[in-house]
């Protein structure tokens, strides 16, 4: 069985810093290095921050996290899912700088940032039942 | 999150202390709003040596107060940037609007 954690927050952007700090901690027992712990806190807030603000637009839902560990590959998956209005076109939410709330300071770079700091990323979503954001990174074995 | 701010021959530093994300932003964005339409300034220095986190919507914080201060012809600059801001800040590019000093 892989090493895995589950976890469920309120879609509150206080809770995001909750969030990428226990991914950060659950991804130590993998001996990541100082710039692979930053970019897994980097990409957990990004999928987060898009659960708060675009999935739920600031009102209330639930956001779940899953971290799995594959000690063979030393790599750390994380799962953010969230049950909110789901993103019209994904294929277009991926492109850098595109952004569905341009008036509000959006940078669009959620997912580009996710996508250069991990080795894989998924995105899938459904219009009225939500998004789920995937990311793998693999630590270099020292 | 919370910003001090130094003045000194029309420049201004904002030491920023937090994490720059949703939350941080959200916190500080209106006291530096305010700061920069009471304030002439030729430019607006954002000291990060306290700020250890930054994501995409810290990005978008900035570049919203880079538009701020170019309306108003004045520049802004960021400095002592930790190693995963720099990342962040590389990867989106935002040195050629917001450049980095020493």
């Amino acid at each position: 069985m892989k090493d895995y954690f589950k976890l469920e927050i309120t879609a509150e952007s206080k809770n995001e810093a909750f969030a990428r700090a226990t991914v950060a901690s659950f991804s130590l027992a993998l001996s990541p290095t100082l710039e692979e712990i930053g970019d897994v806190k980097t990409a957990t807030s990004e999928a987060v921050t898009n659960a708060v603000v675009h999935a739920y637009r600031g009102g209330e839902g639930i956001i779940e996290i899953i971290g799995e560990i594959d000690a063979k590959e030393n790599s750390l998956t994380v799962t953010v899912a969230d049950f909110g209005c789901g993103i019209e076109d994904v294929e277009r939410a991926l492109e850098p700088f595109y952004t569905t709330k341009q008036d509000d300071e959006r940078s669009g770079m959620g997912f580009t940032i996710i996508d250069t700091f991990t080795d894989e990323m998924q995105v899938s979503s459904t219009l009225g039942a939500g998004t789920t954001v995937k990311f793998k990174k693999v630590f270099k074995k020292c | 999150m919370k910003a001090e701010y130094s003045f000194e021959n029309g420049e201004i530093t904002v030491f920023l202390h937090g994490d720059l994300d949703e939350y941080g932003a959200g916190k500080i964005k209106d006291e530096i709003d305010q700061t920069i339409s009471s304030h002439p300034a030729r430019a607006f220095v954002f000291d990060m040596k306290d700020v250890a986190f930054v994501d995409s919507t810290g990005l978008g914080f900035l570049l919203g107060r880079y538009k701020k201060l170019r309306a108003k012809r004045a520049e802004l600059l960021v400095k002592n940037v930790n190693p995963q801001v720099d990342k962040v800040f590389k990867t989106s590019g935002v040195y050629s609007f917001v450049p980095k000093i020493d």
